[in-house]
């Protein structure tokens, strides 16, 4: 493999003028050679088109499938056979979906939890970031090293020493015991991304603002913070997605009262769908109107994603 | 480096929200699972319970009835399968929509990422009911096809279940695969393409010998990433099967991974006397694997001989 390096192949080519190699292919006619390829190229799109139509369908059946079933009728779904459109199209399921169950506290809940989750994740991981990256203090490689073994820890192992710890601090059953949980989970990541991204930026302007006789705080809050926004924009998001999906802890942590009015999204729909008397109509419904505001989040916060962890350099 | 000369308060004043979270929230939870394993603390016994050393370990690591070594082997095989998968419809994909004579790749490009962006949790509960035996679509469709007796029992054999999030779990994480393999085809320069179909490259041999060492330097750490995710999967697999199905009251369910065994060795509903001090161990040993497992990680990530190399060629 070693002789087909790309470096190697460049410079065989700069070697090599255009007309020395056509030499092996004489064996056959050129124009039948010509026909041939096309018909195998014509072929091998084919195949293309016809993967990524499998594909697509892979990908997209699940999602219509939720969709179409949100808007058939109950009756439509509990048969045998197979319905891939409503046959009889109703928006039954999401006046139910929003009158008879509380679809707009779990989403409240989620966006509560999460909202503070990176508030509370952003606040305790930058201001960590900067002093790792621009003050000298006997323990900082160790502190960094610290992050990154307890970073190989995952919570979840330590249930029980959690459900110990928020019963002790008076958190159980408290959306705030989760948002502690969560964002010490993403703390650790935000600490070293935005660290990074940190030491990328030039110490002189608050070597500067220090000497003018501005505090370190009145430095950090008006020069680094403006310049860091793509990083803090990745710790935010992080931080909000560690813990709209998560399951164990949340079940943990919250019991359900007799509408289940005070739990997170994920509990409030896994309840929906174990309880048999639900109909599955009005889970899909449920799962529709969530899925819609996570998911222009996500679009939404994509492109920042990719400039801040490019250039919180990660990949060193 | 330089840095900036403050007074000890500052550093200490920055310093502090983030330490003292760590030291309460990570810190102390590991500190205090370590103690919890070296003791026989149950439910039953919370009140009296005591030191017994190692004694929670040996019985984990040598007593002929412990369920460590055969939830971590069916753990490794998930992750393997899992793992081998994503590359294979991450790499095919990705192949796909960086061939330039595919018309609408923006469209196609699009379609195939959508399962990235649907929240995990929602897609297992839809993935659970696509399974269902009586009115899941699968089965739905193949008595379309199969006629009225036909049915799969997805959730309710155990290899098929294992199959079963397996397949959600490539659903999930391909996209994320594609999009790795993507961003490293598209810095390939297309003076290769040209230079080895000059010197006579099929394209057999054209990925071989260029595309897959140009791209394995990306390929690295996002499949150990996805290695170590997949071993610590909870919510996806849980959500479909709760760890089941369970064929023996003795033996851990065909789809019960090494979190989903704690938690229901702790929370699960058949559970009348959790074994916290046990399950301490458990958890323990994990971690031992874990913290292994992600310094060879990234000693692998960031010392592999592909990565000088690449760098080498990008010079």
């Amino acid at each position: 493999m070693s002789q087909h390096l790309p470096s190697a192949a460049l410079e065989e080519k700069k070697r090599s003028t255009p007309f020395s190699t056509p030499a092996r292919e004489e064996a056959k006619p050129l124009l039948a050679r010509r026909a041939a390829a096309g018909l195998g190229a014509r072929l091998g799109l084919v195949g293309i088109y016809v993967f990524l139509v499998v594909m697509a369908i892979f990908a997209l059946f699940p999602l219509y499938y939720v969709v179409q079933a949100s808007f058939a009728g109950a009756q439509n779904l509990y048969t045998t056979d197979l319905h891939l459109f409503p046959a009889h199209f109703t928006f039954a399921n999401y006046v139910t979906a929003f009158t008879q169950e509380p679809l707009l506290n779990w989403i409240g809940n989620t966006l509560l939890v999460c909202g503070l989750t990176a508030l509370c994740g952003l606040v305790c991981s930058t201001s960590g970031a900067y002093a790792l990256a621009r003050f000298r203090f006997a323990g900082r490689e160790l502190t960094l090293r610290a992050l990154l073994t307890l970073q190989a820890f995952p919570g979840l192992l330590a249930l029980t020493a959690y459900y110990l710890l928020l019963n002790a601090l008076n958190l159980l059953n408290n959306l705030l015991g989760l948002v502690l949980i969560y964002s010490a989970g993403a703390v650790v990541f935000c600490c070293w991304n935005t660290k990074t991204y940190l030491d990328g930026l030039p110490i002189e302007l608050e070597q500067a603002a220090l000497l003018d006789g501005a505090t370190p705080f009145q430095a950090f809050w008006h020069i680094v913070l403006p310049l860091a926004t793509p990083a803090l924009a990745v710790a935010a998001l992080f931080t909000f997605m560690t813990g709209w999906n998560e399951f164990a802890l949340a079940n943990l942590v919250l019991n359900a009262n007799a509408n289940g009015s005070n739990l997170t999204f994920i509990l409030g729909l896994y309840s929906l769908q174990s309880d048999f008397r639900t109909p599955w109509g009005i889970f899909a419904a449920s799962s529709v109107i969530v899925s819609i505001p996570l998911m222009l989040i996500f679009f939404f916060a994509q492109r920042y994603f990719r400039s801040g962890l490019a250039q919180g350099g990660l990949a060193n | 480096m330089p840095m900036l000369r403050v007074k000890r308060r500052t550093i200490v004043a920055f310093l502090l929200p983030m330490l003292a979270m760590m030291a309460v929230i990570n810190l102390w939870p590991i500190l205090y699972t370590l103690y919890l394993s070296t003791t026989n603390y149950s439910e039953f016994t919370s009140d009296n319970y005591r030191f017994i050393g190692l004694e929670n370990y040996r019985e984990l690591l040598f007593s002929l009835d412990s369920d460590l070594f055969p939830v971590l082997w069916q753990t490794l095989l998930y992750v393997l399968v899992c793992v081998g998968s994503f590359l294979i419809v991450g790499m095919l994909t990705a192949l796909v929509l960086n061939n330039p004579r595919v018309k609408g790749l923006p469209f196609w490009r699009v379609l195939l990422l959508l399962p990235w962006a649907a929240p995990s949790g929602i897609t297992a509960l839809i993935w659970k009911f696509l399974f269902q035996y009586d009115f899941g679509p699968f089965n739905q469709i193949g008595r379309l096809i199969f006629g009225p007796h036909f049915g799969i029992p997805w959730l309710l054999n155990p290899t098929l279940a294992f199959l079963s999030v397996v397949i959600v779990n490539v659903w999930l994480s391909y996209p994320f695969f594609t999009v790795v393999i993507l961003g490293a085809l598209q810095g390939i320069p297309g003076e290769l393409r040209e230079a080895a179909r000059i010197d006579g490259a099929g394209p057999w041999q054209y990925f071989r010998h260029v595309t897959l060492p140009l791209v394995t330097p990306a390929l690295v750490p996002a499949t150990i990433l996805s290695a170590i995710t997949t071993f610590q999967m909870f919510n996806t697999v849980f959500l479909i099967t709760q760890g089941g199905p369970v064929v023996s009251a003795l033996k851990p369910g065909a789809t019960e991974f090494v979190m989903i065994y704690m938690y229901n060795r702790i929370l699960g509903a058949t559970v009348a006397n959790p074994h916290y001090g046990f399950i301490a161990a458990f958890a323990i040993t994990l971690f031992v694997i874990l913290a292994a497992l992600t310094y060879l990680g990234s000693g692998l990530g960031t010392r592999s001989p592909q990565t000088s190399r690449f760098r080498e060629a990008q010079a």
